[in-house]
């Protein structure tokens, strides 16, 4: 069973080296100070302020097959450059503001 | 009480629901972030331990709670999800060491049907989106852009219904998340799913698993080079990915919580119902998984969540027991565990039941909870203000004043107790066999009240009267030197210091003398212009045995004054207002902050922040300690200096987080205290009161005490007996033999003392106690315990089947004296006109208690009451029945004594379906129902019509976020009378996150008063997360929202004594009211819990 339990991982060997173990019939009792905030940046930045797009489901599916569909007729070119040109990852969008 | 309603927190939430760990407070600290429902800590992983950091209270019931990296930062984000479908992305700024709010929204859909088996929070390993699964049918997405910004959320139509899990796989190109779920065949399959993000679709993944464990429940996903997901049963463990199956059989067992060890994912553990923490192990060769182990490594609390820390140390949160942080050791200790349990974190929930009891007879209540649960079950009993634990008392009447000296400079031990009387003075020392027993100092003046006494330096002490300053020789005892009051002139106060020596005559002579070896030096004279009520010049600079300020209290312009030593000149001079005289002045120090305390003649505090340096004073606060004129002195506990201020409410100052805190001490009054540290009675204090003196050492200096009683069973109902000086529970407790699992029930009796179990009564198979009552009957002077039963039968929806058990306790013992057969569970029992109302499935039954030909006894049902789904809880106020119903809302019963009948007269027409109910007065009733509501109802006589008269018209709502077990009347501080606080009426709460919460009914003039505060202080102190106030207090439930009415946010209000001062001021400023008085009222309030 050595080999399974031995090796535990470390990130700062210093972690917990002088701990001193307590009397565990006698819990820990230090309390952290309650946090309180005043200050203004507890509100996101105006675009952070996220919610969820109103199109239902149904409506969306069927605006993308309708735009499916449309899309063999435009102009190849109009649709390759920035595919090619400017490629970026996956799943980046043009910024849009929310609501 | 009123409808009139102030909730606060007495102890705050402690089960630990989630955990997570990373470098969220800088990149190269480690943290331990947890969440108590309604509040996260903060924790640094630091050599000496885990270190708490910050405790932020969140306007919201935590759902989901993940540290995540978003690209190129280098420090990690927490996200947050609420029930309440809201979600927030934080941030440490370590510059301000604030949180700041990063991105925050609202996930809520307008139609769907929120999931059975709660909220899931994900978030994509290679962070391009969250995922939530709040709805059946529907999974959110909220996309990253390349930039680490959130972006529109969106739904797609998730087929799977009955979702047990769902998480993100590792190392996928596109986003893949992997789905454990039920289908209508009630058989549980895995499937994988590519989230399209462009086309917001799913697309179907590269691979999924049919036919799973029955018990399958938990998704572990394995990092990268190995990916894939391990399925957790309850009999077998699965890894599964594209390529690879691999299945290992187990005990049988649920799974509840696991932590991953190792970066790679070759490590886990796993933590079951019965706290046993596994470690499992995915053995693999060049990045293929040739299998699983699992091995057990020991017991713990039974795991909510665990998170590997560092170094081999892992913190277990629970819900059902203390938390712990526990070492895993690589050798076994004698008992074959490898785990070893270095800290405790008292946790109290869930509180299933409690009572309220006076058990040391002091007017000073006491919760005694049903705490936790299986093997983790236990009573805890918490009691507010620091106790005195009495070590030796002798009767003496008329003590003025008391002070302890040593017998030589250098000696850590108290030797001397000098107690003065009106016109003596009594020297007490300890002998040899440790007894306190009178001596003498020679050169003290016994003949008259000493002022005050003091040590000094070069093994001297110092004496005070009326007439002179003695110094006396601390090892000879004879007087080395004496200073002479001028003829006409005597002594009215004094103080001294080990080198410095203040005091003053009639008519505001001040006199400064300093201490020399074998000499006392007049050094400075000066006549103020009035008369002087009281002297400190307690050293809290540098030196520690001079002092380099005074202060001086006075007559006439009540004012309270800082001289300089030694040249007598004033510094700072501050009118206090009023008429008392300020009797009590103390110059302290708490956690490196200097402060002023100045007690006044009727139980008032004021104190200042007070600048060394300048002699400024700052920051004026007031508060209230009790009515009588308040004597104060410092004194240590464990290396730490606190003030005891001794009054009709003796009550000990001290500071945590440099704020002053105010707790009682559980004596009814003190006159004088003085530390008295022997060496018989080390770290004790010596007490005068009510004519005795008393030598105690004093609790841990803390606002709560609580003392654990592990059961090793799960208690579920709790009472107690005042005169068989027991308590009677009714408990459960799980046994797991190798094949099969049982529960035995059992009510027992415990000493009311030792909390020992004294006597047991093991119930039928099947069958569970309900409820336990104290209670005696008409025409009967015994006492008797009542229990409620039913027989919960597997195949039965309902129980039809339950008793109602009568006992008496004879010689320790229970005896069944009668027992009576219900058609069904009986929820709840009540003492009512000298019979027992009994709660039994959908009735309200009487019972009568009847005395047979053969001088036996028995219940009779004398009548009775339908018309509930279930009557789950009652309570009675005489002729009155108040009915909280599983999902019908309050109603109210009257009982006809001619007529001998039950018969309704109003109801609440609200389907709210309620966890417990409570009384506050003849006309207002208090309810809990399970969307964490809290909500008051009022009996309306006065209508004009039956339609009216018959509905409880809705007064006060509110959202607490805690789901609570039980109301119970009473309160946790001692109550006084004549003080403010003490008229206050109180109702204590305890809730499945382990809260104890007060509810207390104000004054309407002082509620309108509260009420302005809190909106000012809504917007001041800001919702963490961007948050708001007024939406986590509404009142929320399926169908409806209503803001919060007739019930005040306590915590909130209380929460205005932590802001600084030019906040304080800011608050001051838009009420019109001095912060000294938003101070003091405050102050005030936090004296209920």
């Amino acid at each position: 069973m050595g080999s399974l339990l031995g090796d535990w991982p470390s990130f700062d060997p210093h972690n917990f080296s002088q701990l001193r173990p307590s009397d565990p019939s006698n819990p820990s009792k230090l309390t952290p100070a309650t946090y309180h905030p005043t200050h203004n940046r507890t509100v996101p930045p105006p675009n952070q302020v996220i919610s969820t797009e109103a199109t239902n489901i149904l409506l969306r599916q069927f605006y993308q097959r309708a735009e499916e569909k449309l899309r063999p007729k435009r102009a190849a070119s109009e649709n390759l450059t920035p595919d090619h040109g400017f490629k970026q990852p996956r799943g980046s969008f043009p910024d849009e503001t929310s609501n | 009480m009123s409808i009139w309603n102030y909730v606060v927190t007495a102890h705050k939430p402690t089960n630990v629901t989630h955990s997570c760990v990373g470098n969220f407070t800088s990149p190269q600290e480690l943290n331990l972030i947890i969440a108590k429902c309604t509040r996260i800590e903060i924790h640094l992983l630091t050599p000496l331990g885990l270190q708490p950091m910050l405790d932020v209270p969140i306007y919201g019931r935590i759902a989901t709670l993940e540290l995540f990296r978003p690209h190129g930062e280098v420090q990690d984000f927490l996200f947050i999800a609420t029930e309440r479908y809201k979600f927030c992305v934080l941030q440490w700024d370590t510059e301000s060491s604030e949180l700041i709010t990063r991105a925050m929204g609202d996930v809520s859909d307008r139609i769907g049907r929120p999931t059975d088996n709660g909220q899931i929070g994900i978030i994509d390993p290679d962070c391009r989106l969250i995922g939530l699964h709040l709805y059946d049918g529907l999974f959110k997405v909220i996309p990253f852009d390349n930039k680490g910004q959130l972006k529109e959320a969106f739904n797609i139509r998730l087929e799977e219904l009955q979702v047990l899990d769902i998480k993100f796989l590792y190392g996928c190109s596109k986003p893949t998340i992997v789905v454990l779920y039920q289908d209508n065949k009630d058989a549980r399959h895995v499937k994988t799913y590519e989230v399209a993000l462009k086309d917001k679709d799913f697309v179907e993944g590269p691979w999924s698993q049919n036919n799973l464990d029955n018990g399958a429940g938990l998704l572990i996903p394995v990092p990268m080079p190995l990916g894939g997901v391990i399925i957790i049963g309850e009999e077998t463990i699965v890894y599964c990915s594209a390529s690879v199956f691999k299945a290992i059989p187990t005990k049988p067992s649920i799974t509840r919580a696991y932590g991953r060890v190792d970066a790679d994912g070759s490590r886990y553990l796993l933590s079951d119902h019965a706290g046993l923490l596994h470690l499992l192990v995915i053995t693999h060769e060049r990045e293929r998984v040739t299998g699983l182990k699992i091995e057990l490594l020991g017991e713990t609390s039974i795991a909510s969540t665990i998170s590997y820390l560092d170094n081999a140390f892992v913190y277990v949160g629970s819900s059902y027991g203390d938390s712990q942080l526990i070492k895993l050791n690589l050798q076994p200790d004698a008992k074959g565990s490898y785990v070893e349990v270095l800290e405790r974190y008292v946790n109290l929930g869930p509180i299933v039941d409690f009572c309220v009891v006076d058990l040391e007879r002091q007017g000073q209540g006491q919760v005694v909870t049903c705490s936790g649960a299986y093997k983790d079950g236990s009573l805890r009993i918490v009691r507010n203000g620091i106790g005195i634990n009495e070590q030796a008392s002798v009767e003496l009447q008329g003590i003025k004043g008391m002070w302890s000296l040593r017998s030589s400079t250098d000696d850590p031990y108290d030797t001397f107790l000098v107690v003065s009387f009106i016109s003596e003075t009594r020297i007490l020392a300890m002998n040899t066999d440790d007894e306190l027993e009178e001596t003498e100092i020679e050169g003290f003046y016994s003949q008259a009240q000493t002022l005050f006494c003091h040590d000094a330096v070069h093994n001297q002490l110092v004496q005070i009267t009326a007439n002179s300053v003695r110094l006396v020789s601390s090892t000879s005892r004879e007087l080395l030197h004496e200073w002479t009051a001028p003829s006409g002139f005597s002594v009215n106060v004094a103080t001294a210091n080990a080198t410095q020596v203040l005091l003053a005559t009639g008519g505001g002579h001040l006199v400064y003398l300093e201490i020399g070896d074998g000499t006392l030096t007049q050094v400075k004279y000066t006549q103020l212009e009035y008369e002087i009520s009281c002297l400190d010049i307690n050293p809290i600079g540098e030196n520690p045995n001079h002092s380099q300020l005074a202060a001086v209290g006075m007559w006439t312009d009540i004012s309270v004054r800082i001289y300089s030593l030694p040249g007598l000149d004033l510094v700072t001079k501050e009118h206090l207002g009023g008429e008392i005289i300020p009797r009590s002045v103390l110059l302290c120090a708490f956690e490196g902050v200097s402060y002023l305390l100045c007690a006044l003649g009727d139980g008032h505090l004021f104190n200042f922040l007070l600048n060394l340096n300048t002699g400024e004073l700052t920051d004026r606060k007031k508060v209230s300690l009790g009515t009588q004129p308040i004597t104060l002195r410092t004194f240590s506990s464990k290396s730490t200096t606190h003030v005891f201020a001794a009054s009709d409410r003796p009550t000990v100052i001290y500071s945590s987080n440099k704020k002053l805190l105010y707790s009682n001490v559980n004596l009814k009054e003190v006159s004088h205290m003085c530390p008295f540290n022997s060496a018989a009675f080390p770290d004790s204090l010596a007490i005068a009161k009510e004519g005795e003196l008393t030598i105690g050492t004093i609790d841990d200096i803390q606002k709560l005490h609580i003392r654990s009683i592990p059961l090793g069973e799960h208690a579920r109902r709790i009472c107690h007996q005042e005169q068989t000086r027991t308590f009677g529970i009714c408990s459960m407790k799980y046994s797991q033999s190798s094949s099969e699992e049982s529960e035995m029930h059992f009510v027992r009796l415990l000493d009311d003392q030792t909390f020992e179990f004294i006597s047991m009564y093991p119930l039928d198979t099947y069958e569970c106690g309900c409820s336990i009552l104290s209670c005696s009957f008409a025409d009967d002077s015994n006492v008797y315990y009542c229990v409620g039963t039913a027989y919960v039968i597997p195949d039965e929806n309902e129980p039809s089947k339950g008793r109602i058990l009568v006992f008496i306790v004879e010689d320790g013992k229970l005896q069944l004296i009668a027992e009576k057969e219900t058609k069904g569970a009986v929820y709840s029992l009540n003492s009512f006109n000298g019979k027992l109302l009994a709660a039994i499935n959908q009735k309200i039954q009487l019972y009568k208690w009847m005395l047979r030909d053969d001088g036996s006894r028995e219940l009779q049902s004398e009548c009775g009451h339908h018309g509930h789904i279930l009557a789950l809880f009652v309570q009675s106020r005489g002729d009155f029945i108040v009915v909280g119903d599983l999902m019908k809302s309050i109603s109210l019963l009257i009982y006809k004594h001619e007529e001998g009948a039950i018969e309704e007269r109003a109801r609440d027409y609200n389907a709210n379906w309620m966890s417990t109910v409570e009384i506050l007065d003849d006309d207002i009733y208090l309810g809990a129902e399970n969307n964490f509501n809290l909500f008051t109802v009022r009996k309306n006589s006065e209508g004009t019509t039956d339609e009216e008269r018959g509905r409880l018209e809705v007064v006060g709502e509110f959202h607490l976020g805690e789901f609570i077990n039980r109301f119970r009347h009473g309160s946790l501080v001692m109550r006084l009378p004549d003080s403010d606080v003490g008229q206050i009426p109180t109702v204590i709460f305890g809730t499945v996150n382990g809260v104890i919460g007060v509810i207390a009914s104000l004054p309407h003039e002082q509620y309108v008063f509260l009420e302005k505060l809190q909106s000012n202080l809504v917007k001041v102190i800001k919702g963490v997360g961007g948050l708001s106030h007024e939406q986590w207090r509404s009142f929320y439930n399926e169908k409806r929202t209503a803001d919060a009415k007739n019930f005040l946010d306590g915590d909130l209000i209380e929460s205005f004594l932590d802001l600084t001062r030019g906040r304080m001021d800011e608050i001051s400023k838009s009420m019109g009211v001095s912060v000294e008085e938003l101070c003091k009222r405050v102050e005030e309030l936090t004296r209920l819990h």
